[in-house]
């Protein structure tokens, strides 16, 4: 899996809500998971038209406190199943853990960065080095990407993908010695 | 390099002096989860291909969410979690009538120790952070933990808090928590730990404390905890004895912020719907009819609670048409509250006791709201339809939610404590 997205920016403000704005609630309430069944409803408390709009590799942009509220996976979810990326400018530690299970590529502290973009805009990010270029507008900027033991989580496809690879290996090596 | 206890605490588990921002995989002292993610983390490791865990010794799981069954798939999941105990050899299991609250009866019986590590399933293993532990709640990822030992954390900065001044009477340490999490705000405390201290802990004790670590989390800190003293050691010698050692940062230790908190101008709090940081002085809110009252949950369900509540509540009576609930956190708090006449002074008042552990705090299942009923409680949070569809649900300290129960308004407890 690469990690250097190309696509148009879909903007956000600030305290998007991983419950209502992301995704409706009704979802986290039933524990549901599939990412069928959730991407139709991927951000359909702020934008209706996203899930038929977005397209692979598009770039959501978040200001401070994306996916705010009880840390509930479904919406971070929801934006993997679009095989979307996300750049925020910052996000709380229960989102950040479910958007790196999700296996969703993001630059979590992005200070300033929703003054600096606009909706529609093509965007050219690149995950692993932090690299944000806005190529409608002409710049480019580099943030603290996610340090390389969460890339290696993302690469995986996600925590669960994650660790069934660690399982294995600890198996294979012999259940007495895990990492 | 100076350390912080958040520092020094994980460098010891990982062998090596961390550094804050770095992802590490700690392997815990102590691993804790309930009874409503034990079926779960089992279909997890079954599902993983792993028929034993890692360290069965160090988990610890407690019958807390729903103790006493209060329907046939509660009994069910009971029955299975039995099951799953006996499977895998825990040892440290507490079923109904054993312990209590999760996030309390450990440190009465000594499994907490100063500069431990914990991590958990659920969010409030940050009340550790009463006796110097660092608990840390992984949530679903707690599985990882089961299976291979560890999982990643981030090493979090540390927010100092220097506590200081005196509470006004009718004024306690829920409102100070209530406060100051408004105070400190979730830009600051994001991923942080929220480190206590100060002139002011010499009037704080450990019942207290538990319910300043219990509150950060709401808004987004990692976890909470204090430096020790001596009210750290006079309550854990007797409890863990020799295991007994002092955790304070070092001067000058790297803080991402030292802040002086004040008590002294603090009145009582109130949290209105929707979230546990929509605060309010008591006299905003005061007047709100309510249906319903509850005194527990691991924010405050401690013997200085009971104290509190029963303070307001002897010689008087619960306000007819509201029902008032108690739960002490442990056995124990439930045995000493007894023993004092606590007990017979809510009895007395109308109220009902349930056994330890959450109460109805844990989703409703004890004890829930009609639709469109109003609660008061001290329960730790307030999110719509957490106790019922259409709740109203106000967040307090243990003085005002017995003063509205007794007067079936929100009412500021400082007209009976004077």
């Amino acid at each position: 899996m690469e990690l250097n997205y190309r696509g148009r920016c879909w903007k956000f403000g600030d305290n998007v809500g991983v419950d209502g704005d992301m995704m409706p609630l009704e979802f986290a309430l039933q524990r549901e998971t599939r990412l069928d069944v959730l991407a139709p409803y991927a951000m359909t408390g702020l934008d209706p038209d996203f899930p038929q709009k977005v397209r692979s590799h598009d770039i959501v942009v978040g200001g401070k406190r994306f996916a705010q509220g009880n840390p509930h996976i479904q919406g971070l979810l929801g934006l993997a199943a679009h095989n979307v990326g996300l750049v925020c400018e910052s996000i709380p530690r229960g989102s950040l853990r479910n958007a790196l299970n999700a296996g969703l590529p993001l630059l979590p502290a992005c200070p300033g960065i929703t003054q600096r973009l606009e909706s529609g805009d093509e965007l050219e990010v690149d995950f692993r080095s932090g690299r944000v270029r806005n190529l409608t507008q002409n710049w480019e900027q580099t943030f603290d990407p996610l340090p390389a033991a969460l890339l290696d989580i993302i690469l995986a496809g996600g925590w669960q993908p994650a660790l069934k690879r660690r399982v294995e290996e600890m198996l294979a090596r012999g259940a007495a010695q895990p990492t | 390099m100076p350390q912080t206890i958040t520092e020094k605490i994980l460098s010891r588990v990982i062998g090596r002096a961390v550094t804050p921002g770095e992802i590490i995989y700690p392997e815990p002292d102590l691993i804790t989860t309930h009874d409503w993610y034990v079926v779960n983390f089992d279909s997890a490791l079954q599902a993983l291909g792993v028929d034993r865990l890692y360290a069965p010794e160090k988990l610890l799981i407690s019958t807390d969410h729903e103790p006493v069954a209060v329907s046939r798939q509660a009994a069910e999941r009971q029955h299975a979690v039995r099951a799953i105990v006996r499977k895998y050899g825990i040892e440290h299991f507490y079923d109904v009538g054993r312990g209590g609250h999760g996030h309390i009866f450990p440190m009465e019986l000594g499994y907490v120790a100063p500069g431990m590590l914990v991590l958990a399933y659920d969010p409030h293993v940050t009340n550790y952070g009463a006796v110097g532990c660092l608990g840390v709640s992984l949530v679903v990822e707690i599985s990882e933990v089961l299976a291979c030992g560890s999982a990643w954390i981030r090493v979090p900065d540390t927010v100092r808090v220097n506590l200081q001044g005196t509470l006004q009477p009718g004024v306690t340490v829920r409102d100070v928590a209530q406060r100051m999490i408004v105070d400190l705000g979730s830009d600051l405390v994001d991923y942080t730990v929220v480190e206590f201290g100060g002139p002011a802990l010499a009037a704080i004790d450990v019942d207290r404390r538990m319910t300043l670590c219990n509150t950060p989390v709401e808004i987004g800190a990692k976890s909470s905890l204090f430096e020790t003293d001596q009210i750290t050691e006079a309550w854990l010698k007797p409890r863990i004895g020799d295991r007994f050692e002092h955790i304070r940062s070092d001067p000058g230790a790297n803080y991402k912020a030292a802040i002086d908190y004040g008590l002294g101008l603090i009145e009582p709090q109130v949290a209105a719907p929707p979230t546990p940081d929509n605060v309010v002085g008591v006299s905003t809110v005061a007047g709100t009819k309510v249906d319903y009252a509850f005194i527990g949950s691991c924010a405050n369900s401690s013997l200085a609670d009971l104290r509190d509540a029963a303070r307001i509540l002897r010689g008087r009576k619960v306000s007819a048409g509201v029902r008032l609930i108690v739960t002490p956190g442990t056995q124990q708090i439930a045995a000493e509250a007894a023993a004092e006449g606590l007990v017979k002074v809510f009895i007395d008042a109308g109220a009902v006791l349930t056994a330890p552990g959450c109460g109805p705090c844990a989703g409703g299942r004890i004890g829930p709201l009609a639709p469109g009923e109003v609660s008061i409680n001290t329960g730790t949070r307030n999110d719509p339809g957490r106790l019922g569809p259409r709740d109203a649900i106000y967040l307090a300290s243990p003085l005002t939610v017995a003063a509205s129960a007794v007067m079936g308004r929100i009412s500021d407890p400082r007209e009976f404590v004077h």
